[in-house]
């Protein structure tokens, strides 16, 4: 009897832990990212025209064009000389030029999958060995 | 009594390996990026300083193994500049807003470190550049500018120098931008500057 109330105990012990593991893989969620402002402007537009074509009066940097006509009204103050910048309108901020690959936390989840899953054996065979053992020494 | 035992051994083995088997990651790819079609551009070439005004099509760095076509950026609706598509095979994009390369004045050329989940992207090695490493630019009108690398910088996104990336300078030089340092969420912490300056042109 009481054996058999051990190994149920064991089995009971290994279906929780089993069953418990999966969890951490549910929780991923494998979508990739991408940023909005990556927006393809393949070369149509004339390169000549000096205004933006997303944002053409919003900037708040904004300097005299170089060589066109000022079609952009000039919000800012100039921080140079008088002069045309060499760079027609300086963007605001850094450029966003990475995303992460959002698979590489699939990796750690991986790990700990794994982890839990080797722990679960660990146990089970544990608890069957201490069966055993008592099976053998006691009755 | 025995069998009952060896059954719940073997009951547990066959669990634990279900459950392993059941969790797998998703593997990042990394896609190389080999130099295709050409961009097409639409440019009236002016005479300016230095070269002369020509789009850039191409760019190539032979340090770090790139060979990329070049596509034109202009501004985003935020105000900030425009990058490449994230796409399996990105390419590196010049700010329509700067000067051409070889023109007097700081050409912007940007590109990505990674997008996403296609893995790495052009610009992936720029940070392995040294000083005196070459830098080829193709022009639309078939000349090349050929740059050589002065420095390489890391700074922190919050402390972007505009100033020495975007500012007047007296030659014809050089910016390739992309992101660097430590991750966070889906981005960067820092930014990956190249300043070079034209050592040479070829007609």
């Amino acid at each position: 009897m009481r054996r058999t109330v051990l190994s149920t105990m064991a089995l009971a012990c290994t279906a929780v832990l089993a069953s418990t593991v999966p969890a951490f893989a549910s929780g991923a969620s494998p979508v990739p990212t991408v940023h909005p402002t990556a927006t393809a402007a393949p070369s149509q537009a004339p390169a000549g025209s000096a205004t933006p074509s997303a944002a053409p009066s919003a900037v708040p940097t904004t300097r005299p064009a170089s060589g066109t006509p000022s079609a952009v009204p000039s919000v800012g103050t100039p921080t140079r000389a008088p002069s045309p910048a060499q760079v027609a309108v300086v963007p605001k901020g850094a450029p966003d030029t990475g995303v992460t690959p959002t698979a590489s936390k699939s990796g750690g989840q991986g790990g700990l999958i794994g982890g839990g899953a080797a722990a679960a054996f660990v146990m089970g065979g544990a608890a069957v060995f201490v069966v055993r053992r008592r099976r053998a020494t006691g009755e | 009594m025995t069998s009952l035992s060896r059954r719940a051994f073997v009951t547990a083995a066959m669990a634990s390996l279900l459950v392993s088997c059941g969790g797998h990651g998703t593997d990042s790819t990394a896609p190389e990026h080999p130099g295709s079609a050409p961009v097409p551009s639409r440019t009236s070439a002016k005479a300016a300083h230095g070269l002369g005004r020509s789009v850039p099509v191409g760019l190539r760095i032979p340090a770090i193994g790139v060979d990329t076509p070049v596509m034109q950026l202009g501004l985003a609706a935020d105000g900030s500049v425009q990058v490449p598509p994230i796409t399996a095979h990105d390419r590196a994009g010049w700010y329509r807003n700067s000067p051409t390369p070889g023109q007097t004045g700081p050409s912007v050329i940007l590109g990505h470190v990674t997008v996403g989940t296609y893995g790495d992207g052009v610009f992936r090695r720029l940070a392995q550049l040294r000083k005196g490493d070459r830098i080829v630019a193709r022009l639309e009108n078939g000349r090349t500018a050929e740059f050589t690398v002065d420095a390489v910088r890391t700074v922190a996104k919050a402390d972007f120098p505009s100033d020495e990336v975007y500012g007047d300078v007296d030659r014809p030089e050089l910016r390739l931008i992309t992101c660097g340092g430590a991750r966070t969420g889906t981005g960067y912490l820092d930014n990956v500057i190249v300043f070079a300056a034209l050592s040479s042109a070829t007609p």
